[in-house]
């Protein structure tokens, strides 16, 4: 199950020292959003974070094989969770996504996503033979890409959902499909929305409306984002400096800690601190990526790639959420957003990254 | 072989998608830094300026108001401190049942549904008022204090009137009407037309403020300056002298001015009314002030006008020694009615007046002489010296509803009445009634022209105001016959206000003129026959009593002019008020 410990020493330690950098990025950010305290978000982030660190290693030790054996199981314990959660949830905030799992709450969609990925990593692994991957054998990952994205919705949590049904349809883009598919895809999607449109709930649809023109509702739910680009405009170039973003600490920006952290960032690191973030974030996704190129297993391309590619993309997202650029659907920035399950499911994502990246590929390695 | 190909062939296209996901990544990442870019770099200013807007409160903290004093510094309009109960949301979730606790314990009356309303607006940090706080409701409130957690007795300001009579000149100050007013301002008369002077400046508060509104420092404090004091030529106790002589049952008015410079020394109407009570919100006493018949938020004094009765014969006589109509010394004849075509003009009485000089007309009071002389007068000679000694005249002193009257003129009439002038009207005109409309101030600047020889100082009520002086010089011994006729009137025998010498020889001896003004035009063989002034007449159709003096008669030194309406005859009513309030004025230097 486990692999020899000399090979904890051939790690990444680059990609590791970033992933702790950014945490610690978002650490400091923490601290700042509390007006220069650790309490409440600061300390409690990092409680977590060193409580989650030997799973972290333990992961990282993992025999690859292991994870490839399991892929099935792993899905059928997030769908079970996620059945639990719509059962027996935690409300909170007007959405059932928590289970209480020995004292935690555990936002169970949040490793869907990792689930899923090594789930479909494994399906397309089998696949490899074929050159190009046609419609038919696409239907199971799509199908289970979607009845995930449903599962998730209805609790409800379109933001995760979504994620989570982009990353099935980027493993299967990854994978090889036809390109005609996705390209059909689009343009139905497209002339299908005004009718999806009519199945949103009122207050997902007043979000998009409020998203479009937030002067709708400057108040109410517009209030986020024009505090949110106050926030991150008046940090300029250069920045307000650590703790000096009035923004923040006078509470203008609400969720300031979760969903709303990278305007924290920017309101006092500036444009210049939100590049250089940017800049971070792509080398470590490009890290693993690289990796990729000299593998020739399918499953573990697909695992580094994607996985590599949902932090970064989730952190596009978010950002993208802050500067008014994508409607606020709650998705967390990596690493830096206050919360649990998301800290939980990056840091195996990361070790999982990091123990993929240190095989020593050897053919018919997962069969 | 053929299957290791493929897979190759699989790797490579893996490696393909790969990067155009690469790609679609990196566009999505300069999207973002473009938009950051257009944020933080091109439109810095613009939020930045967002941001300091979004933190920084500016609070205004309202300025005392400037004082207001008579003429000897006595205070007629002061501010004072009032007690409010105050609701802070912040203090407490359970604000709006602490309300109804307190409205069920002290009886406020509140608007329930109005106040949680307003207060569901209410930045929770600000204090809202929620009513005036009696001695008794503080005292109540105290005993159960610990019941509220979100109500507070908070001290603020509200004008303070000691003086009741003052209320028809300085007026009052009205709640705040538009948002952008954060504290009441003067509505009426003086407190309206000297706002800016006695507003001050507001004090303004600086600091900073969270999302909520709550102040997390304070950056700066500008004191508020208090307004500017405002001195007036009123006299305390003559205005309130003044007061007590008119009849508490009749309407009525008494001015009294300075002839040396047209201070109005008081300036009184009845009934009047207290401007306390806007200022205590007692709103029952404001809505039957605002009701009453009487009106007693009309100043007589200045927006009263009435026909000056024979008030005016002093004009005509000046327009007719002016022009040469008559020779002062002539007499004529008062058989006791003159005519005019087939028209017969009477004299008040009936027997007649037997041989008028100018002197003995002024001094009786003979309709006919005036008649015979207004039979050779122009109106609009009477009208042009009307407006040369202060009547025809709208006085800006800052008093609201201040009219201008009338003194008509052929051109007048035809912009009005359209139609042309009849000389049978410049009888009437000269005698003081028909269209002819003054108000007791402009009567009394009137005499105040006669007695400075044509230049006299335009009436002021604010001291600090320099004496202006303005009309045209009248020939001396004009001036000199029409003093000594109206020194006459009450000084001689036979003239209409001798009684005033001889019931009260101790007060001070006056000048003045009597007049009777016409309510309704009855016929004029009507005027003053002894059905018309019998006591079954209706009050209201009862002639209204007028009388303008001066004292000393001999070196005048004031001017009392008095209307009693439907009082009856100048001599029997205004002339002993008149007579009364200028002693007092004398013996009291005021």
């Amino acid at each position: 199950m486990f692999r020899e410990f000399k090979n904890i020493l051939n790690i990444n330690w680059i990609y590791i020292f970033i992933v702790f950098m950014i945490f610690w990025i978002g650490e400091i950010n923490l601290y700042s959003a509390a007006g220069g305290s650790l309490d409440p978000w600061a300390s409690n982030q990092l409680v977590r974070f060193l409580f989650f660190l030997p799973l972290f290693f333990l992961i990282i030790m993992l025999e690859p094989k292991f994870i490839f054996n399991f892929a099935e199981l792993f899905l059928i314990l997030v769908l079970i969770g996620l059945i639990t959660t719509l059962i027996f949830g935690y409300t909170g905030m007007g959405a059932t996504r928590w289970i209480r799992i020995a004292g935690f709450n555990l936002q169970v969609s949040e490793f869907t996503k990792i689930a899923l990925v090594i789930f479909m990593a494994k399906y397309f692994h089998k696949l490899n033979s074929e050159k190009t991957i046609g419609l038919f054998k696409s239907i199971l990952p799509l199908f289970i890409s979607i009845l995930f994205f449903i599962l998730v919705a209805i609790q409800p949590d379109l933001g995760t959902a979504v994620i989570i049904l982009a990353l099935g349809l980027v493993v299967i883009f990854y994978a090889g499909i036809k390109i005609i598919y996705p390209l059909l895809s689009i343009g139905l999607i497209l002339s299908i929305s005004p009718i999806l449109w009519t199945f949103l709930k009122p207050y997902q649809q007043n979000r998009i409306q409020i998203f479009l023109n937030p002067d709708l509702d400057p108040l109410g739910k517009g209030y986020h984002i024009i505090q949110s680009k106050i926030a991150i405009g008046s940090g300029g170039l250069k920045g307000n400096g650590f703790m000096e973003g009035s923004q923040s600490s006078l509470d203008f920006l609400p969720e300031k800690e979760t969903d709303f952290v990278f305007a924290i960032f920017s309101e006092q690191f500036g444009f210049t601190g939100s590049i250089l973030l940017i800049l971070l974030f792509f080398i470590m996704f490009l890290i693993p990526v690289l990796k990729t190129y000299k593998l020739t297993q399918v499953f573990s391309k697909i695992i580094l790639f994607v996985l590599s590619f949902k932090i970064f993309f989730e952190f596009l997202i978010n950002i993208s959420m802050t500067i008014g650029i994508l409607p606020v659907v709650g998705v967390a920035l990596p690493f830096m957003s206050y919360g649990g399950s998301s800290l939980l499911s990056n840091l195996i994502i990361c070790a999982l990254l990091l123990n993929f990246m240190s095989i020593n590929e050897k053919k018919r390695m997962f069969s | 072989m053929e299957k290791n190909k493929t897979s190759e062939d699989s790797i490579k296209i893996l490696n393909r998608r790969s990067f155009i996901i690469i790609i679609f990544g990196a566009i999505l990442s300069l999207l973002v830094s473009l938009r950051l870019f257009s944020l933080q770099v091109i439109n810095f200013n613009f939020y930045k300026k967002k941001s300091v807007e979004n933190k920084l409160s500016i609070k205004l903290t309202p300025p005392l108001r400037g004082d207001i004093y008579d003429s000897k510094k006595n205070l007629l309009a002061g501010s004072s401190s009032l007690y409010e109960f105050v609701v802070f949301k912040n203090l407490s979730k359970d604000y709006l049942d602490e309300i109804k606790k307190l409205d069920s314990l002290i009886k406020l009356k509140l608007n329930f549904g109005e106040i949680s309303n307003q207060l569901k607006k209410y930045n929770e940090y600000s204090g809202f008022s929620l009513s005036r706080a009696s001695w008794k409701q503080i005292v109540e409130f105290e005993k159960n204090k610990f019941l509220f957690n979100s109500i507070k007795i908070i001290e603020s300001k509200k004008r303070y009137y000691p003086y009741q009579n003052f209320s028809q000149i300085i007026g009052y100050m009205g709640q705040p009407t538009q948002s952008s007013e954060l504290y009441s301002k003067g509505v009426f008369h003086l407190e309206r037309s000297y706002e800016k002077h006695l507003r001050g400046k507001p004090g303004k508060i600086f600091s900073e403020v969270n999302a909520k509104g709550k102040t997390i420092r304070e950056i700066s404090i500008e004191k508020s300056i208090k307004g500017n004091d405002l001195d007036l030529t009123l006299d305390l106790t003559l205005q309130n002298y003044a007061q007590s002589q008119l009849p508490s049952d009749k309407k009525g008015s008494i001015v009294v001015i300075s002839v040396s410079d047209g201070s109005i020394l008081s300036m009184n109407s009845n009934p009047t009314f207290d401007a306390q009570i806007f200022e205590d919100r007692e709103n029952n006493k404001i809505k039957d002030l605002l009701n009453d018949d009487q009106k007693p938020l009309f100043n007589r004094a200045f927006s009263g006008f009435y026909p000056p009765g024979s008030v005016f014969k002093p004009i005509s006589a000046l327009v007719g020694l002016q022009r040469n109509l008559i020779d002062s010394k002539k007499e004529v004849f008062c058989k006791g009615h003159s005519s005019l075509g087939d028209r017969n003009y009477y004299c008040w009485k009936k027997k007649g007046h037997g041989k008028v000089n100018l002197r003995k007309a002024i001094k009786e009071s003979c309709d006919v002489y005036f008649y015979e002389l207004a039979k050779k007068t122009n109106i609009d000679d009477i009208a042009s010296l009307s407006s040369n000694l202060g009547l025809n005249k709208e006085y800006d002193i800052g008093l609201s509803n201040i009219g201008k009257g009338l003194v008509p003129s052929k051109k007048w009439k035809k912009a009005f009445l359209d139609e042309s002038w009849y000389q049978g009207e410049t009888l009437i005109t000269c005698i003081g009634q028909g269209y002819n409309q003054t108000s007791p101030l402009q009567l009394a600047t009137l005499y105040s022209a006669i007695l400075n020889g044509g230049k006299y100082p335009i009436p002021k009520i604010d001291k600090n105001v320099p004496t202006k002086f303005t009309g045209k010089l009248l020939n001396n011994e004009h001036q000199q016959i029409i003093i000594n006729s109206l020194n006459a009137v009450v000084q001689e025998p036979r003239g209409t206000a001798h009684k005033l010498s001889i019931s009260n020889p101790e007060l001070v001896k006056i000048g003045g003129k009597t007049g009777t003004s016409q309510v309704i035009r009855i016929k004029e063989s009507e005027r003053e026959d002894d059905q018309y002034k019998s006591k079954e007449i209706e009050e209201r159709f009862k002639d209204h009593s007028v009388f303008v003096g001066y004292a000393p008669y001999d070196k005048p030194k004031y001017i009392a002019s008095v209307i009693i309406e439907n009082g009856g005859s100048g001599s029997a009513v205004a002339a002993p008020i008149a007579h009364k309030v200028l002693d007092f004025a004398f013996k009291n230097n005021v």
